[in-house]
């Protein structure tokens, strides 16, 4: 065999078996992806194709002699067959011609394919196959199905162990931090935790039962070390006199009244992606409409597995 | 008198092989520090972190592809233009004392125009459109060099004694028309200091800051018709007019084919315009124009492919010489690559392919199997060429010639593997769902992976660098070191060992 | 006819020009008109973030994101809704891009935050580990140019009859009035009004002072632009 061929063969070679590495490596990989396996099939194209073309004009090189006849003129010493078309190269620019003409006027005219409504088709045939998948996970498998959300729309964010990145987000695997209760205590709270507009006052209308006034500096400083502390310490009068009567005695928090601030549940996380929140630490950007139901069932899950 | 060979006067044409080189380096350079910077983000702030405002990836790029674009391909072109034209129209510039002075002017009118462009784009003075950041007073600037270049080829063809166009007379003649044709209209813009308030007040802010004619979806669609043709009529057009004139003279051999070289030309002229809604695929453009767009661009390989094979052919039974001369081996492998960028572009076209290629760095990578493989390994052939003949000197060195093109061809080979491996990968990445429907990955883990490979093409980059360093190091010692040659050269260029 | 042509060179050079200019008509004349109006809920950049906008361009933020978001269910898990061409009515010039070394921007305000850019552009790689985009401190310390941003904003509204201080209709069914400063110290007001709910969420002392003393870094700007995103 010609020493070409061989270097043609051992080109392609090289290059599809670098495509198939990265392509089966690569974490998309083919997938079941229409799109991925046209774009891969392209590829190779590109490279069968182009190796083939070069060994062939490359052989003609090497053995093929000029000839034919030379036009009149020559421009600077540049002289010009006047050799016919190449035939491949005329029967396939002629073919491309016809079937280019067929595909716009006959094959898919003007209006003939919309990319939205095949987005449309796609969305709805995802949706199925995956809602019938998930629709009753629950336990680790959902827990599991948490963390891929997580790890995909909230790690920016909270970083990849949810320890908040050093104070710029909420740290998850905490439920509350001293800054936060005391900032939540001293402005009051409004962020929809509950799912619906439950305001907590803030600290101009809380008044301390024990001592019959308003929560004073000294008593928010050591509730609020108290609460961060998963309750314990000292600050358990205040918090008995001051917020158990709507987050109860436990911090456990009552339905519809104020949410529970001992321990993360899979509600309140729901609530805090659906409405955002905004607190010591900024705001948290609401992504109500970024996931399913499920989807935050899930995170919620996640994120309540994290402190336990 | 007339049996006499003609001095051609090549004054003009020297100064544009110096621009050529410097935008060259300068282009390159900083091409090899986006492609670090992208590797390794400290890089951003290598002059420190106070200029880092003008070292970072984002004010660097726009000056990697104007500087290259519109320095080193453009000063190419009219570089060899100057040499070009003159030969194939049997005239010299010396006769006419007008040209002579349009050439000059032509050239330090660019210069400053180089200048203020790598000013303003430090400075961050950019309207963002691609290849078209410059603001209206640099537009206006340009539009006047332009004319000012037309006047010289059509004043020199107005003089000319060879009555026929040569081929690559047509190409120039198309580059100038198609050039200022996409210029003017992906221009159109308003000077914001026209804007006036209810009380007359007008001239507010920045005078140099405009406002595009054309708003959203309009302005994409008139941006890539420009952005798609310019790539046709600056880094394919002008190419194939260096081509079709300097591999046959270096080679000695006759084109293969007029025919191909008719069919080829108009088939381009023709095919090239339509396809530029394929930098839009599943953009909000109508649906139409994209598949349109698609159609066109797959047709666009055989008119494109028309050039190449016509020029390979030209070289059929010369294996010989490609082997021998490092020259043309640029010239030859030129063609391929511009083959195999002129194939891959169309796949690239196609929907569901461009629906994982576009937004990846298989894109870029396509792009320099173009720019480097194609246009940057011509201009410098079409260099090496000129080089003993307008210096009347011998090539320095062979040998060093023929280790650049080693090195480089390294390079490219590295910059574009690295690239189609990173665009697919990355592609395929953006589109997983995992098991549960959810999206595999967040966007950050699909920058990481390509670390190795943004390593890979930044090497690859330096090694096209370095041998355009080396590129430049032989010509300077061909002007400067080679002993004078008396007689008139013929084909094969003169080369020191 | 050819051979005629390559001696004419006049002639050749229309004929060019006649094959290259056809295609272009057709490619981008017909689906002008259509596609430059805007949705319902678009409407024109107020004086800051038109300021922020060309923070955005000044620094190629396009080079790097795009803004469109293509009809797959990828894409819009991503990133959300995906774009339609009325959307972009306001938007000269474009900024769709063509590369995504990083991620889409076209609704970056439905889910990023003040704070979280305020850190994000200060030093990328401290809040996502591995970012490779540029830090842009100097932003924090540049002015914003709230002139040009004026002149702009009154070259629109003259040329292209922008609907500046005019009701626009919402998704909502309510309408909202964009501001346009009749002089150019109203448009410092009302830049610095919207500048000081941005600076209010921020954490940068310096950038609070600034603004408190009425300048407005570019910072400031481009979170506003940012945050209109949506
Ligand atoms: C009038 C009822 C009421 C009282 C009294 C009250 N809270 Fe609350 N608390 C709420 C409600 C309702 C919410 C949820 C508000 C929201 O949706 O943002 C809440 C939220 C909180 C949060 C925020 C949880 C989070 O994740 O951001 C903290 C912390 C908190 N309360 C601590 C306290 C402490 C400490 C006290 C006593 C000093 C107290 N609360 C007293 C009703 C109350
Ligand atoms: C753009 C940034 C950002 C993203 C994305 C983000 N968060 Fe947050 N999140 C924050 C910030 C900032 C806070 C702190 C708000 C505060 O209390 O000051 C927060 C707070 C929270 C809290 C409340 C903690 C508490 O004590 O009340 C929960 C729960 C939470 N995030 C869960 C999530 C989940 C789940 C996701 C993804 C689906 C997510 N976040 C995405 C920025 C973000
Ligand atoms: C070198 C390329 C590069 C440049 C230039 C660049 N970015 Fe980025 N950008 C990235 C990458 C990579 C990411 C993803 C990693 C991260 O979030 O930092 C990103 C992320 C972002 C995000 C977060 C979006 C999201 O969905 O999480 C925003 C907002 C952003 N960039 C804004 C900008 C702005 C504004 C500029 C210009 C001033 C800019 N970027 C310039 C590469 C770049
Ligand atoms: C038949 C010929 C060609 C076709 C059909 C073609 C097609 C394409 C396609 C489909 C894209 C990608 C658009 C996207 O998804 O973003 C592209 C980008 C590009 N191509 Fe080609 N290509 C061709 C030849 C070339 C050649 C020869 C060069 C250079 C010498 C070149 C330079 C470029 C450049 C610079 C871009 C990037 C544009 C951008 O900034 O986004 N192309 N081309
Ligand atoms: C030393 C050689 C070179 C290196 C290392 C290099 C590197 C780079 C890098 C890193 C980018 C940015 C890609 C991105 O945004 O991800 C780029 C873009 C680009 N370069 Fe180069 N480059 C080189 C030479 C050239 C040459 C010779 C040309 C043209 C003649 C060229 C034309 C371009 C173009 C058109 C783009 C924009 C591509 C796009 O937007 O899709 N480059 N280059
Ligand atoms: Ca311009
Ligand atoms: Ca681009
Ligand atoms: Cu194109």
């Amino acid at each position: 065999m010609n020493k070409l061929y061989l270097a043609g063969i051992i080109a392609a070679s090289l290059l599809l078996l670098g495509t198939y590495l990265s392509v089966g490596t690569s974490e998309g990989g083919l997938n079941g992806d229409i799109v991925n396996q046209l774009a891969v099939l392209g590829a190779v194209f590109i490279v069968l194709i182009a190796i083939f073309v070069v060994v062939k004009y490359v052989r003609q090189m090497q053995t093929d002699t000029a000839d034919g006849k030379l036009a009149d003129e020559s421009w600077d010493g540049i002289g010009e067959y006047k050799n016919e078309l190449p035939m491949g190269w005329a029967v396939a620019f002629f073919s491309l011609m016809v079937w280019g003409s067929w595909y716009m006027t006959l094959g898919y005219p003007v209006n003939a394919y919309s990319q939205i409504g095949e987005y449309n088709e796609d969305t709805v045939a995802h949706n199925e196959k995956f809602a019938t998948k998930y629709s009753d996970i629950s336990g680790d498998r959902l827990i599991e199905m948490g963390e891929s959300v997580f790890l995909a729309e909230c790690k920016v964010c909270h970083g990849i162990n949810a320890d908040g990145i050093d104070g710029k987000a909420a740290n998850l695997n905490k439920r509350i931090s001293v800054e936060s209760v005391k900032h939540q205590v001293l402005n009051g709270s409004n962020n929809f935790l509950l799912g619906s507009e439950m305001a907590m006052p803030d600290r101009n209308g809380l008044f301390n039962m024990n001592s019959g006034e308003l929560i004073s500096d000294a008593e928010i400083d050591a509730v609020s070390a108290y609460v961060a502390n998963g309750m314990s310490g000292a600050g358990a009068d205040v918090f008995a006199g001051a917020c158990a009567s709507c987050h109860g005695d436990d911090g456990k928090g009552m339905e519809f009244v104020a949410p529970n601030i001992v321990a993360f549940t899979p509600e309140l996380v729901a609530n805090v992606v659906t409405y955002g929140k905004k607190g010591a630490i900024g705001r948290m950007p609401n992504l109500g409409d970024r996931l399913n139901a499920k989807q935050k069932e899930a995170v919620g899950a996640y994120i309540t597995s994290l402190s336990k | 008198m007339e049996n006499r060979p003609l001095e051609y006067d090549y004054t003009v044409a020297k100064m544009f092989m110096f621009a050529t080189i410097a935008l060259g380096i300068v282009g390159m350079l900083v091409g090899v520090i986006l492609a670090f910077e992208l590797a390794f983000p400290g890089v951003n702030t290598i002059l420190g972190s106070g200029v880092a405002e003008y070292t970072n990836f984002s004010r660097l790029r726009p000056l990697h592809t104007d500087a290259i674009i519109f320095g080193f391909t453009l000063s190419g072109i009219f570089a060899t233009w100057y040499y070009v034209g003159q030969r194939v129209l049997k005239v010299s510039m010396a006769e006419s004392g007008l040209l002579m002075f349009l050439g000059k002017l032509h050239f330090w009118l660019y210069l400053v125009i180089v200048a203020s462009v790598v000013v303003t784009l430090l400075a961050g003075i950019t309207t963002s459109k691609e290849y078209a950041e410059f603001e209206w007073p640099i537009d206006i600037a340009v539009v006047i060099v332009w004319v000012v270049w037309g006047m010289s080829i059509f004043g020199l063809i107005g003089i000319r004694r060879e009555k026929s166009l040569y081929i690559s007379m047509w190409y120039y003649i198309a580059t100038f028309l198609g050039i200022a044709m996409l210029y003017v209209f992906n221009n159109m813009e308003i000077p914001t200091i026209l804007g006036t308030n209810g009380i007359g007040e007008s001239g507010f802010g920045d005078w140099w800051h405009s406002v595009s004619m054309y708003a959203g979806a309009n302005d994409a669609m008139v941006q890539w018709w420009y952005g798609h043709n310019a790539v046709a009529f600056g880094l394919t057009v002008p190419i194939v007019a260096m081509i079709y004139y300097f591999l046959p003279k270096e080679s000695g051999q006759a084109i293969y084919s007029y025919k191909l070289s008719l069919l080829s030309f108009w088939g381009l002229m023709f095919v090239y315009i339509w396809a530029g809604g394929h930098h839009l695929i599943y953009s909000t453009i109508p649906d139409w124009v994209q598949t349109m767009a698609s159609v066109f661009s797959v047709i666009l390989i055989l008119p494109s492919w028309g050039s190449a094979i016509n020029m390979l052919l030209t070289m059929k039974g010369e294996w010989q010489q490609v082997a021998s001369s490092p020259l043309i081996k640029f010239m030859v492998l030129g063609s391929t690559f511009y083959m195999f960028s002129t194939l891959e572009g169309p796949i690239q076209a196609i929907k569901s392919v461009n629906a994982i290629a576009h937004f990846t760095d298989w894109i870029v990578g396509h792009v320099h199997d173009g720019t480097l493989g194609w246009v940057g390994f011509m201009i410098m052939a079409s260099l090496f060429h000129m080089a003993p003949r307008v210096f009347k000197r011998e090539i320095y060195s062979k040998s060093l010639m023929a280790t650049q093109f080693w090195i480089q061809t390294l390079g490219v080979v590295l910059y574009f593997t690295s690239m189609w491996i990173a665009g697919i990968t990355q592609g395929m990445m953006w589109r997983a769902h995992d098991e549960f429907g959810n999206l595999a990955y967040s966007f950050i883990d699909t920058v990481t992976v390509l670390h190795p490979y943004y390593t890979i093409r930044a090497v690859g980059g330096t090694l096209y660098l370095v041998g355009f360093l080396l590129f430049s190091y032989n010509i300077y010692k061909t002007m400067s070191a080679r002993p004078v040659e008396e007689s008139e050269l013929q084909n094969a260029s003169p080369m020191g060992a | 006819m050819f051979h005629w042509l390559e001696k004419h060179p006049f002639f050749f050079a229309v004929g060019v020009f006649l094959v290259i200019s056809f295609a272009g008509l057709i490619e981008v004349v017909p689906s002008f008109a259509d596609k430059s109006r805007p949705v319902i809920g678009t409407k024109p950049y107020s004086t800051l973030e038109l300021a922020g906008r060309h923070v955005y361009i000044k620094n190629s933020c396009n080079a790097c994101h795009s803004q469109l978001i293509r009809p797959f269910k990828s894409e819009t898990d991503r990133y959300g809704h995906y774009s339609l061409s009325g959307e972009y009515a306001y938007d000269r010039p474009f900024l769709w891009g063509s590369k995504r070394t990083g991620p889409d921007l076209h609704r970056v305000g439905n889910y990023r935050t003040t704070d979280w850019h305020e850190n994000h552009m200060l030093n990328p790689p401290s809040v996502v580990a591995g970012s490779i985009m540029p830090a842009y401190p100097w932003m924090f310390t540049n002015k914003a140019n709230v002139d040009t941003a004026y002149a702009e904003q009154l070259t629109i509204a003259q040329f292209f009859s922008v609907p500046y201080n005019k009701a626009v209709p919402m998704k909502d069914g309510s309408t909202k009035v964009v501001k346009m400063g009749s002089t150019l110290a109203d448009a410092h007001a009302l830049a610095l009004a919207e500048a000081k709910v941005i600076a209010a969420d921020m954490k940068n002392q310096d950038v609070k002072d600034a603004v408190a003393a009425g300048n407005i870094p570019e910072i400031v700007a481009l979170i506003a632009y940012l945050n209109s995103l949506k």
